[in-house]
């Protein structure tokens, strides 16, 4: 569970509502395969990632990274329950994809940069907090049906 | 172990930062003890809500160690030496905090810079600073 503020959820609700997940999911994801070149490992299929432009540019990247911000999304509307709302993906992320739960948490860590970005001041420290605590329950809840 | 073009992206950042290593250097804290309550362990000298002119004092002391790091990009074992033997002896910081430090330095690099802050950018001062976390954990043991 992760125990957010009242302030902390109204700020992440607030910050969220302008973001568009489209868009910052395709950033996220191309930002993560560039600046840790070893989570390409997880997407062979996905063509070419051979430079920062290729790989920002990827429209499978950007697919894949709408998909995955998308639920991120569901995820903020059930912060009460991320173990729950996130259970079938996790069995998923361990069975099928075989993915290190080690690449959820520095896939949050990218998105808290993203919105830094699109965000400057905005993203103030308390802000950045609480965004810091959501990622880091759902890679905890991604990660929970782990065997 | 930084390629050329890597070396130009952290010169180019840190010419963004250079003259104002005392804000940088306290948002950069404020945001670590904000986010990562526990590395205020390491800062009991700074009571247990720093004030701002203790955050600009520490942050520009620290931020100019890493301009130091970045003049010295080639040979950071040498010019970090004195440094990496106080963590060693004296501050003795987990490794593990050091990460947690890199990643609001992102975000204070993100939040300004903006459009500017590109994924070259983001890519090449990760690879440095973990470098020079590197470098200050060395002789750990």
């Amino acid at each position: 569970m992760v125990h957010l503020t009242a302030e902390e959820k109204s700020a992440v609700t607030a910050l969220w509502s302008k973001v568009n997940v489209d868009e910052v999911g395709g950033e996220a994801l191309g930002r993560l395969l560039v600046v840790y070149p070893w989570t390409q490992r997880f997407f062979d299929s996905f063509g070419d990632l051979s430079s920062p432009n290729a790989i920002m540019s990827n429209p499978k990247v950007k697919a894949h990274g709408k998909k995955v911000l998308n639920s991120f999304s569901d995820g903020l509307k059930n912060l009460d329950n991320l173990k729950g709302t996130f259970a079938k993906l996790s069995e998923l992320h361990c069975d099928q994809l075989h993915v290190d739960p080690e690449n959820f948490k520095l896939l949050g860590n990218v998105l808290v940069c993203v919105l830094a970005r699109h965000f400057g001041k905005e993203f103030t420290p308390q802000v950045q907090g609480a965004f810091q605590k959501v990622v880091t329950g759902v890679a905890n809840a991604l990660a929970h049906k782990y065997h | 172990m930084l390629s050329t073009q890597e070396r130009i992206q952290v010169a180019q950042v840190w010419d963004l930062i250079a003259g104002h290593e005392a804000s940088f250097g306290a948002e950069l804290l404020l945001r670590l003890f904000t986010v990562y309550p526990s590395t205020k362990s390491y800062f009991k000298h700074l009571g247990f809500c720093p004030d701002e002119t203790q955050l600009l004092t520490h942050g520009q002391r620290m931020l100019e160690a890493v301009g130091v790091a970045v003049q010295h990009m080639d040979n950071l074992r040498a010019a970090l030496s004195p440094l990496a033997d106080l963590h060693a002896q004296v501050l003795r910081v987990d490794p593990s905090n050091f990460p947690l430090l890199i990643q609001c330095f992102q975000v204070v690099l993100a939040s300004h810079l903006q459009g500017e802050f590109t994924v070259e950018m983001q890519a090449a001062w990760d690879k440095f600073l973990t470098g020079v976390a590197v470098v200050l954990t060395e002789k750990y043991r």
